[in-house]
């Protein structure tokens, strides 16, 4: 007990600001308020409000497409420059400063610099695709543009994580593996499929669920490249809260939509939270 | 067999490339762009070859003062939220490393699961009670914000960095007649000063860049660089993305060359923080 007060910054900071704050937002998702007027209790009132609301359920669709299509892509890639890096490449600690990078890069700037890259008058990229007739990218009319260039910028900022915890779960698997495989006549493709794949299969779910929790949150990026429009066609979840809290005032179906954000996050937590348990016992065993 | 030994190379060579265009071309060229005299900006094909010259940082100077304002406010919540954060990680990282319990081991579960609750989700509850304490558009509120959002991180990593210290020491220090704060400072703390150094790349690397609560909770005096540069990006016309190249290149320099200077603490942190439990 005489640790207590060492433990007690910690706890305060975090009952202080998030942990009650969140269950305070479950109440405030059972009532219906506003600037200036007192809550009224209404029951689930306002999940329906939000659940049958065309707009949220667009935003929904648009942060979940993101979600599936950005964090999947992003693995791929991960997993392949992992592989690469471990296959023996020269300068290999310089490039992998290099892929750190975008770790620095605030989100602002990355819109600042992908808004400029795609530019449809100036943007290298896009002058390089034209170039090379490929499509380009019609990010500020075409809302499924849009979101691609949102991917993107998404994919950038985050490879580095997801690239560092492939490769030092590729790093921690013994030579001696591939070695024996080798020796008993594997070819590359069942080596990897067999060998490396399921070594790395702990890492990749690891990954992948920390990926999802912060993906779903998604909205600085999204925010400062449309502001979720043209019409609120490119509204991610995140922004339909702050849009229902900061703009329109209805403090009751933005709580409701807070809700609903930390349960989905909750629920893959808990799949993170027990697949690391399941690692740290296998790493005990 | 011979077709491999020039194929692989070559694909490894071509991978190579499009990892470092994909990794510091984005980077590059606005650094290089912002240094591209006027029009040069939006010469069609872009120029990779000209004069440079400082106009864009000179015009950002003058016509945007409130930018560097911005930058000031950066560096005091930067500050103040990595010293709050990394104080209050260490201390309890300390009491989790050397103490067990049921109570203590369900908590660290706790601490994962809350960093996984997305941070505008508080704002709604926090804006009221901020007004209200008078908080709002303060470097302390954003400090408080931000620190809170990674104690839990950093108590996980402290934990495991000085887990790994011998107990033997502490018990060694306590002979000798050393307080409980007194070992933390003087044994505990420098021999984990990489855990230190990695909970600090984090939250530094947060703070100086953080949009969404700096969005909601600032407005004129606290504001931070990030958001001057929203507000940048919202007033700007075709013609003055010379200014905002600038603008973030400034921002983004002292982050880049901290980060690849401290990349070995991040990678360590990046690791440990989010396979460890």
């Amino acid at each position: 007990m005489r640790a207590l007060p060492l433990l007690a910054p910690v706890h305060v900071l975090i009952l202080g600001v998030i942990v009650l704050p969140a269950f305070y937002v479950v109440w405030l998702s059972l009532n219906a308020s506003s600037f200036g007027r007192a809550p009224v209790f209404v029951g689930l009132q306002n999940y329906i409000q939000v659940l049958t609301d065309p707009a949220f359920r667009a935003a929904l669709l648009n942060t979940v497409l993101l979600v599936v299509l950005a964090v999947h892509a992003e693995m791929a890639i991960g997993l392949g420059m992992a592989l690469l890096f471990a296959s023996g490449l020269p300068f290999r600690r310089f490039l992998l400063v290099t892929v750190l990078a975008p770790y620095a890069v605030s989100e602002v700037t990355a819109v600042v610099m992908w808004r400029f890259l795609f530019d449809p008058d100036a943007g290298p990229v896009t002058l390089a695709l034209r170039a090379l007739h490929l499509p380009t990218l019609d990010w500020s009319f075409t809302p499924s543009h849009a979101l691609t260039l949102i991917g993107l910028l998404t994919i950038w900022l985050h490879l580095p994580f997801t690239f560092i915890i492939i490769y030092a779960a590729r790093l921690a698997i013994p030579g001696e593996l591939h070695e024996a495989a080798r020796v008993d006549g594997a070819s590359r493709w069942q080596i990897f499929r067999r060998v490396t794949l399921p070594l790395l299969a702990p890492a990749i779910l690891i990954a992948l669920l920390f990926r999802y929790i912060f993906a779903f949150r998604l909205f600085s990026e999204a925010w400062l490249l449309t502001g979720g429009g043209p019409a609120r066609s490119t509204e991610v979840v995140a922004i339909y809260l702050y849009q229902e809290a900061f703009t329109f005032n209805a403090f009751g179906p933005a709580a409701a939509t807070a809700w609903i954000m930390v349960a989905v996050s909750l629920l893959l937590a808990a799949g993170y939270v027990y697949l690391l348990r399941r690692q740290v016992a296998a790493d005990a065993r | 067999m011979r077709a491999e030994r020039i194929a692989i190379p070559l694909g490894k060579a071509l991978a190579v490339a499009a990892i470092l265009l994909w990794s510091l071309f984005p980077i590059a060229f606005i650094a290089l762009s912002s240094l591209k005299p006027g029009q040069e900006i939006f010469a069609v094909p872009p120029k990779y070859v000209f004069t440079p010259t400082l106009s864009h940082y000179v015009e950002l100077w003058r016509g945007w003062r409130g930018f560097f304002a911005g930058l000031l406010n950066s560096v005091i919540v930067t500050a103040g939220a990595t010293l709050l954060a990394v104080a209050a990680s260490t201390c309890a990282g300390y009491v989790y490393a050397r103490h067990g319990g049921r109570l203590l081991n369900a908590s660290v579960a706790g601490l994962i699961v809350v960093r996984l609750i997305p941070p505008i989700v508080v704002t709604l509850p926090l804006f009221p009670i901020v007004n209200a304490l008078r908080l709002n558009d303060t470097h302390a509120v954003l400090i408080i914000l931000y620190a809170a959002f990674f104690v839990s991180l950093g108590t996980v990593l402290m934990r495991t960095f000085i887990q790994q210290i011998p107990r033997e020491l502490d018990e060694a220090a306590a002979i000798d007649g050393a307080s409980r704060l007194t070992t933390l400072w003087r044994i505990i703390v420098p021999l984990a000063l990489p855990g230190v150094l990695a909970v600090s790349v984090f939250v530094i690397v947060y703070s100086w860049n953080e949009f969404l609560f700096a969005f909601i909770f600032t407005a004129t005096r606290a504001k931070t660089a990030p958001l001057v540069m929203s507000e940048m990006i919202g007033s700007i016309d075709g013609v003055d993305w010379g200014i905002l190249f600038a603008a973030a290149t400034v921002q983004l320099a002292p982050v880049l060359l901290f980060v690849l200077f401290m990349n070995r603490y991040l990678v360590a942190g990046l690791t440990a923080g989010s396979t460890k439990g």
